[in-house]
């Protein structure tokens, strides 16, 4: 699995996979969660599993994986329910969700263990504009402290229980999805290679949704440098260019594409859009 | 003080000079050039490398104080106007009371891409209007066609010649010339059946059917194709009427894209080859007609139609 893209497995990633699932019917959920937690438990990783409410069959199943029991009696792995983790109807704290996983990492870590993985079916979370917005926010703080820390979240998303904007603001704040819509990612990088990384496309179908996914990811300059890791941005469009301008323009600083795309060096300088740069990433 | 004809002249003083020897040019070219050069005015040839070397040859004694432009200036008309309008405003900043250009478009833009030049010399009137420049657009009346022609008596207000100058009463404004419908020559391959069209296409999935076509262009000419492609359907999907039509042809050395909409088109008649000042998909055009080698607008009756062309353009009439 790689750092970026889309996946139809869950399983088979590394130690700080943060995916996003999209799910149409919960059985097929089933298995995904079912592999990327068994893949955790024979990492030696504390598996948690949020359900979505005490009938979720997903619980059941887990618990038909050899040694998940024996498992959840050592306190390697564990069933909750959602509404215990997160509470429903309101507006989580991304700054607050961000210190419990990390405190539970280190947990984990202070445990003997190898790290943490959590599998989350979080559609109740993200009922209303507000929790959309604070869940995305939480999603990009998450995946900066899952660079490199042993942490791996799996997110579920319901389709059938969201709308297709809803799931798009989602899903475009993870490096990793089980669906292209959206079309772009922007995601936490190592800090060496920038303060996020684009990957993927931007253009007229992402003219609403990239403006919120940076405000959301709220990234600080460096030396007056905003630098995006954009090895993996496939195209983006003028309107994607000036917004970025805009963006790094807020932040007194000056934006910086590290892409090999040629055709993002030929619109800032057909713009001559002064706070973005443009410089080759080979 | 502006020195010279277009003393007294405020903005853009615009001449075509239609040589029939090259006696004739220089019977023009050298009084006009020296008069700039002993006005102590920035005088600049941009001739194509034959006539230049005429001028050279003709003139040793000025050639120091002429600046002399690569033919790179004319590679497309939106990229011109870019480099001239901030040629110009810098030698007014640095003080200059006029510039004087004698200039001539390539001999491969009089044939297949003549449309986009033909926009460009009208266009300009408007665009150089802001400093105080007087020049000369070269075209050799025996070897250009009485279409070429007859648009250059149609865009230039004056023709210089060695007798004197003389207002053209068929000049047309920029705003009723660009609003006509321009003869758009069709290119060779268009009269095959497309390699693929697409009907209300995503400006990604587009963009997609460009590399699936690619027949191994230049990396510079697939990309600005790729932006263009997605800006000109962008603009069809957001400003015009559906259905927005895609169709592709490819060639070894090109790709031409039509992208058709049933509504009219952009208002601005500079469209194209001035960016937009706001809204209106013109700031998409702008790009596009400086990242392809030949862009065609056409408001024919059934709607509006963009055609792109990435690669050599310069079909055989």
């Amino acid at each position: 699995m790689g750092s970026y893209g889309v996946v139809e497995e869950a399983s088979g990633g590394g130690r700080h996979d943060h995916l996003c699932w999209a799910y149409e019917d919960r059985a097929a959920l089933a298995g995904q969660v079912v592999g990327f937690l068994s893949e955790g438990l024979a990492a030696g990783q504390r598996v948690c599993y949020a359900a979505a409410d005490a009938t979720d069959p997903i619980a059941r199943r887990l618990r038909e994986i050899d040694g998940f029991t024996e498992a959840e009696e050592r306190g390697a792995a564990s069933v909750v329910p959602a509404d215990s983790v997160y509470e429903p109807d309101t507006v989580i704290d991304p700054y607050e969700q961000v210190r419990i996983y990390a405190a539970l990492t280190d947990a984990a870590l202070a445990a003997g263990l190898a790290g943490l993985r959590v599998a989350a079916d979080a559609t109740a979370l993200v009922r209303t504009p507000a929790q959309v917005d604070a869940f995305a926010r939480c999603e990009h703080l998450i995946d900066r402290y899952m660079v490199d820390r042993p942490y791996a979240a799996l997110c579920a998303y319901d389709r059938a229980a969201l709308t297709d904007f809803t799931v798009a603001q989602l899903v475009c704040m993870h490096p990793l999805a089980n669906t292209d819509v959206g079309l772009f990612r922007l995601h936490a990088c190592p800090p060496a290679d920038g303060a996020a990384a684009l990957a993927g496309e931007l253009d007229m179908t992402t003219e609403v949704l990239f403006p919120l996914a940076l405000d959301r990811a709220d990234l600080r300059p460096t030396a007056g440098r905003l630098v995006f890791d954009a090895r993996e941005l496939r195209f983006i469009d003028y309107h994607s260019v000036l917004d970025v301008a805009d963006y790094a323009r807020r932040r007194d600083a000056t934006a910086v594409l590290r892409t090999s795309s040629r055709g993002a060096s030929h619109l800032a300088d057909l713009l001559g859009v002064d706070s973005v740069i443009v410089e080759s990433a080979g | 003080m502006r020195s010279g004809v277009a003393a007294g002249h405020r903005g853009y003083f615009h001449e075509a000079v239609l040589y029939r020897s090259e006696q004739d040019l220089l019977d023009v070219a050298v009084p006009f050039l020296r008069g700039g050069v002993e006005a102590g005015e920035p005088t600049i040839v941009a001739l194509g490398d034959g006539n230049a070397a005429l001028v050279r040859d003709a003139m040793p004694e000025a050639v120091p104080a002429l600046s002399f432009l690569g033919g790179d200036v004319y590679a497309r008309p939106a990229t011109a106007i870019k480099s001239y309008r901030r040629l110009l405003a810098d030698h007014v900043a640095a003080g200059a009371r006029q510039i004087r250009i004698i200039g001539e478009v390539p001999p491969t833009a009089l044939g297949s891409t003549w449309d986009w030049w033909a926009r460009y010399e009208s266009a300009i009137n408007y665009a150089y209007d802001d400093y105080p420049v007087w020049s000369m657009c070269a075209y050799d009346a025996m070897n250009t066609r009485g279409a070429v022609l007859d648009d250059v008596i149609r865009t230039h207000p004056r023709t210089a010649t060695p007798d004197g100058h003389v207002a053209n009463d068929r000049y047309t404004p920029p705003p009723r010339f660009l609003g006509e419908r321009r003869p758009v020559e069709v290119d060779p391959i268009q009269l095959q059946p497309p390699a693929l069209a697409l009907t209300d296409p995503s400006p990604g999935a587009a963009r997609r059917a460009i590399h699936d076509l690619d027949p191994g262009l230049a990396p510079d000419d697939l990309d600005g194709l790729l932006i263009a492609v997605s800006e000109v359907v962008t603009n069809g999907l957001r400003h015009g009427r559906p259905p927005v039509r895609v169709r592709y042809w490819a060639a070894p050395d090109r790709i031409v894209v039509t992208v058709h909409d049933g509504g009219s088109g952009p208002t601005d008649p500079f469209a194209g080859l001035l960016p937009a000042a706001s809204g209106g998909g013109g700031l998409g055009l702008w790009l596009s007609h400086q990242l392809c080698n030949h862009v065609a607008l056409d408001h024919s009756g059934d709607g509006f139609r963009v055609r792109l062309t990435a690669g050599n353009p310069h079909t055989p009439r």
